[in-house]
């Protein structure tokens, strides 16, 4: 009974972001380096879980965002499935409370699933493949890092009393 | 001390993740035929809450922008505000596609672009229309400036579109005019909607720059007239044989945000017409006359 208010908690601000990917993302943030709230979710989730909780979010996750994009169906999957589990793992090494962490952390995940997103569905190539990852990737990371942070700062109470899971 | 430090990476964790990296590999590996109907169920049950929650949110944002419009036409102020560069964009775009619906007639059905995410973005489209409305598979999807692709698969109430800009998607072209043909791709390894090319253009036909290629009507999938885009410069030429054109496209998919889905029993030239791409009467080609064949995936 003691851990459920806080894995409640947890779960309240997971539910937050999901609805703001849903619903204030196509609002506010029209354009191509739009936040991703579902990926700040998943990483807030994994890094409070165990790798292999991390790795299965990551594959569910992923999968429904396959299923709007079918021609690439799989790539996103197996790009988050490694992203939950190095989350999950890198918990040991990474404090999720401080704000220029999470930033960092966020960054780097943000830009790592787009590299394993492209080598998987092998969609774009040479300089095109370059511009994606040296300028738009980085680019989107950003703007989502930026989200993380604001959503911490936000919720950090209740973060911080979020149980490892 | 960060938390969770003291316990990670246990076996059933490193199995775990094994199955789902496999789990996600054989999503990766499944043919086409098997991930669309998976897709297809995914988006028909899990994701329907959350298409109609952001499907909510674009039709908030377009009804947002259509009071700005509104406002933009009494007062002149509002003008000026309507102005900024993406709404009046967006306001072209529209002001395009009702011009053009007057000019097809009935045979369409009108659709929103969903907002998608992804890398994928700009190589398959998912639309508001789906079965209900009378959309089909391998329907040509068009914008006011040209096509923008075909219909790939169909749920009740929306649909997959691939774009031109997919690297499987193929189309049959002409020169307006009908006296080159040639058959008109993605440019493999450019970024997504930038360039085009025309290939298989037989090498005695030399096509100078600017000039408009539309669609031929050979294979029955795409009616004739539809605009692909216009030659910018030549790219290769293999041994005396053909040559390749570099193309710059009419519709660029990844900013279109509104398509009409044509339905069959367009009018033979209706769209020539529409599009203001007719042909002389004696250079045109014959389209099959029955049945629509599978033109752009091989």
């Amino acid at each position: 009974m003691k851990l459920a208010a806080p894995r409640l908690r947890l779960a309240a601000v997971l539910l937050v972001l999901l609805a703001a990917h849903l619903w204030l993302r196509p609002r506010l943030f029209p354009g191509r380096f739009a936040p991703d709230f579902v990926l700040v979710a998943l990483l807030f989730y994994a890094i409070r879980s165990r790798p292999g909780a991390g790795a299965v979010a990551g594959l569910v996750v992923g999968l429904l965002s396959d299923a709007v994009s079918p021609t690439t169906f799989g790539a996103t999957a197996f790009s988050l499935t490694i992203i939950g589990y190095a989350a999950g793992w890198l918990k040991a090494v990474v404090f999720p409370d401080n704000v220029l962490v999470t930033a960092v952390f966020v960054f780097a995940a943000s830009w790592l699933r787009d590299v394993l997103e492209l080598a998987a569905s092998n969609a774009l190539r040479s300089g095109a493949l370059g511009t994606q990852l040296l300028v738009l990737s980085p680019a989107g990371a950003l703007s989502t890092a930026a989200a993380a942070v604001v959503a911490l700062l936000l919720f950090r109470g209740w973060l911080r009393s979020a149980p490892a899971l | 001390m960060p938390i969770g430090a003291e316990r990670y990476g246990s076996r059933a964790d490193t199995v775990a993740f094994v199955v789902c990296l496999v789990l996600s590999l054989v999503a990766l590996a499944l043919p086409e035929a098997l991930r669309m109907p998976i897709a297809a169920a995914l988006r028909r049950t899990v994701l329907l809450p959350a298409e109609a929650v952001e499907s909510s949110a674009s039709a908030s944002r377009e009804a947002r922008q259509n009071a700005l419009l509104l406002r933009s036409e009494r007062d002149s102020f509002a003008l000026a505000a309507a102005r900024v560069p993406v709404l009046e964009a967006e306001n072209d775009e529209l002001r395009a596609l009702l011009q053009l619906r007057g000019r097809l007639g009935s045979r369409f059905v009108t659709a929103e672009v969903l907002h998608q995410t992804g890398l994928s973005d700009g190589l398959t489209l998912l639309l508001s229309a789906g079965r209900r409305a009378g959309v089909e598979p391998l329907q040509p999807v068009v914008a006011p400036s040209g096509l923008v692709g075909m219909v790939l698969s169909v749920d009740p109430r929306t649909s997959v579109v691939m774009a031109w800009t997919h690297p499987d998607f193929r189309a049959s072209a002409m020169v307006e005019g009908g006296k080159v043909f040639g058959v008109v791709a993605a440019r493999r390894g450019e970024t997504a909607g930038e360039v085009m090319e025309l290939r298989g253009v037989p090498y005695r036909d030399s096509l100078p720059a600017g000039t408009p290629v539309v669609t031929s009507g050979l294979g029955g999938v795409f009616p004739r007239g539809i605009p692909l885009g216009t030659v910018q410069s030549q790219m290769s030429e293999s041994a005396g044989w053909e040559r390749t054109y570099l193309l710059r496209p009419a519709a660029h998919p990844a900013q279109v945000s509104h398509v009409l889905v044509l339905t069959a029993g367009l009018e033979a030239d209706s769209l020539a017409r529409a599009f203001d791409t007719v042909p002389p009467p004696d250079t045109m080609p014959r389209a099959p006359a029955r049945g629509r064949r599978r033109q752009a995936i091989p």
